[in-house]
């Protein structure tokens, strides 16, 4: 108690300069802070966009398929593991997917394309796809009804309402399957909505797997993921690759979580779950490893800014702790004179430190969390939005978090006792018949 | 064969001993060295028993600080041992001469030397709260010598609210609340007027006699040459003369 008596009134002996010292570690406390969370708060914000943009939060596969994509690697009974998945309280949505990469031919042009097969509606509670038609309507019940009534309208009512029944959303081989193409494509084949698409592929098996759809909705632009893409429901997917027997086969299932730094542990979780399947649970830092890979470095690069802060504060702090012991010298000297133990002298500058940095982070947290809840909920607008990939941010957000607040108090704090290690060793050291020659 | 001589001989030596609280034995310090080494203190044999109210005299430059802040563990000598209740101080650590100064020497400076965040009552109670006194004990001792050292009502104060002569008489409490072997005072009264050194003197002495406190000053004040029950003169710093009064 003498201890932290003696360093809240030393503290408070020089009122001006440990002012000044708390405003400059404040200071350094709220630029930290500020700079934490509006780095924090993009990434999370790009990584949001980049995984509700079609990665998801978590990808199941095939062992390996995502070193070797193949179209006979797929997760059998996916029915089964997505009601398990759907089962889990962090799940907000299961998207499956089957892949086959094709050659789409219209009005006379031939393009490489992706073909994905979705279930249209799981896909919309997943990924942002549903927002991304441009033109057109997404892949619901009521847009395939209608077609299927378009290209059967000589076929009698009672013919097309058992084909309709046949499969939910699924027609008739007699009519046309709707697809959505992405906007190169479209532009490519000179495509528009209600126009025919020739997709030619290989049936999983070994048949040519070819077959004509009809555009219902352009999707993304041209910078967007879904360019090149072709969407088709999941039932005509697994007809156009000719895929028997279980009819529930798909190459992926992309999870959306509530909360996406929750996706490794849940990766790591439902790897377990899924033991003995032979399937691989990866988290988007793995799916998406170069975009991961590219936004860590990113982020070093803002740790150097932080760095420069914490060393410019951590100066400033040293020079106040400094002058703080060098004019107290006399008296350190008699201190250890009247039988202070050196440790106790220690002890007393480092606790002063220590007093002084809780105190700055207090203020610095007083300063930054009223600013660091406005830029979470409101941003800073870009003059000039940037697209990513083809995804566009408009809006630096910043974030409100533990990590935000803790990192630069843990930061501010052993710095503050980093710096004043060693004016406290020289103090504890110090002769006391020299301290007390000192001017 | 033992004599009666040697044996009333030994038990004299015995009991000198036991009264012994300082004994220096051929103490030197120098400082610097080569052309410019400057002997501060030449082989200084001291003896000073429990009681004794010393005053260390001499010139300026005569060697009396250095030979206190040696006796106090405030400095270490060149050669020579300084022994403090039988204890040699020389080859103590920090810490182990910390907890000894602490326990075993009290310290009166010329500038008082208070600590300026503290009050009167807690820098006396300073030392104490140190040794983990109980807070019944620590209040009744300090009420006790506020109350010798003449300072009731004080308290409170801080040293920058007390004057110099209030200042040193805390700085007499101070130095006396954990009841030292010793208590080394390097020119007590050189910043006080005459009649504010002479109370404190008065006081010191009363306390010497009545508590039997060991008081060595470091002085050239003929008001403590006065006072002084044994005066220890210094030249060029070698003990030149060692005069006891009754």
């Amino acid at each position: 108690m003498l201890i932290v008596k003696l360093a809240f009134r030393n503290i408070l002996r020089n009122r001006r300069r440990s002012l000044l010292t708390l405003l400059s570690m404040g200071g350094g406390f709220f630029l930290l802070c500020l700079t934490l969370s509006m780095s924090e708060g993009s990434y999370s914000n790009i990584i949001n966009i980049f995984t509700q943009d079609h990665t998801g939060h978590v990808q199941v596969h095939k062992e390996n398929y995502l070193e070797r994509p193949s179209l006979y690697k797929t997760i059998n009974h996916a029915d089964e593991i997505i009601t398990q998945l759907e089962q889990q309280p962090l799940v907000l949505g299961v998207a499956p997917r089957i892949y086959s990469p094709s050659l789409a031919y219209g009005k006379n042009k031939t393009f490489p394309a992706q073909v994905i097969g979705i279930d249209p509606d799981r896909e919309a509670k997943t990924t942002r796809l549903e927002n991304k038609i441009s033109e057109g309507h997404y892949l619901t019940k009521e847009v395939i009804n209608q077609i299927t009534r378009e290209v059967t309208n000589q076929v009698t009512r009672e013919v097309t309402n058992q084909v309709t029944n046949l499969e939910g959303n699924q027609i008739s081989t007699d009519g046309y399957f709707p697809a959505m193409i992405g906007f190169s494509l479209a532009k490519n084949l000179q495509l528009t909505i209600g126009d025919e698409l020739v997709l030619i592929s290989q049936g999983i098996d070994g048949s040519i797997a070819n077959d004509i759809f009809e555009v219902v909705a352009i999707v993304g632009d041209v910078g967007s993921y879904e360019r090149m893409n072709v969407y088709i429901h999941l039932s005509a997917m697994r007809e156009f690759l000719s895929m028997q027997g279980d009819t529930s086969k798909v190459h992926e299932l992309a999870i959306i979580l509530s909360s996406q730094s929750e996706a490794r542990e849940f990766a790591v979780n439902t790897q377990l779950a899924l033991e003995n399947k032979n399937l691989s649970v990866d988290p988007w830092q793995v799916v998406e490893s170069s975009f991961y890979k590219s936004m860590q470095a990113d982020k070093k690069g803002s740790y150097v800014s932080m760095g420069i802060i914490i060393f410019i504060v951590s100066i400033g702090v040293l020079n106040t702790i400094l002058m703080g012991t060098l004019e107290r010298t006399r008296e350190f000297g008699v201190l250890k004179a009247i039988g202070t133990r050196p440790v106790v002298v220690f002890t007393l500058i480092m606790l002063e430190s220590f007093v002084l940095a809780i105190i700055s982070c207090l203020i610095g947290l007083a300063l930054a969390l009223p600013v660091c809840f406005w830029l979470a909920g409101v941003g800073i607008s870009m003059p000039e939005p940037i697209d990513m990939g083809g995804i566009i941010f408009d809006t630096m957000l910043g974030e409100v978090s533990w990590f935000v607040v803790l990192l630069p108090s843990i930061v501010v704090i052993s710095s503050t006792l980093i710096v004043s290690f060693i004016p406290a060793i020289r103090a504890a050291k110090i002769s006391p018949l020299k301290a007390l020659q000192a001017v | 064969m033992t004599t009666q001589v040697d044996i009333v001989g030994a038990l004299n030596k015995a009991t000198a001993s036991q009264n012994t609280v300082i004994e220096t034995t051929h103490l030197c310090r120098e400082f610097g060295q080569g052309d410019t080494l400057v002997k501060a203190l030449t082989d200084a044999n001291i003896i000073i028993e429990r009681g004794e109210f010393t005053a260390i005299i001499g010139p300026s430059g005569s060697g009396k600080s250095t030979l206190l802040q040696l006796i106090g563990g405030l400095d270490n000598p060149s050669s020579g041992d300084v022994f403090l209740d039988n204890k040699n101080i020389n080859h103590m650590t920090g810490t182990e001469l910390s907890d000894f100064r602490r326990d075993h020497i009290g310290f009166i400076f010329q500038a008082y030397n208070l600590i300026p965040v503290l009050s009167a009552r807690e820098n006396i109670e300073y030392i104490m709260l140190l040794q983990g006194v109980p807070t019944a004990e620590r209040n009744k001792r300090v009420d006790k010598l506020m109350h010798a050292v003449g300072l009731e009502g004080l308290g409170d104060r801080r040293p920058a609210e007390l004057s110099g002569g209030q200042q040193q008489r805390v700085a007499v409490a101070r130095a006396m609340v954990s009841t030292p072997s010793i208590i080394l005072a390097d020119e007590p009264t050189a910043n006080l007027d005459s009649k504010t050194g002479a109370d404190l003197l008065d006081m010191m002495k009363e306390l010497n006699e009545k508590q039997n406190m060991t008081f060595v000053f470091s002085t050239h004040d003929p008001k403590i040459m006065e006072r002084a029950k044994r005066i220890i003169r210094l030249v060029d710093g070698c003990i030149v003369d060692d005069e006891r009064r009754k």
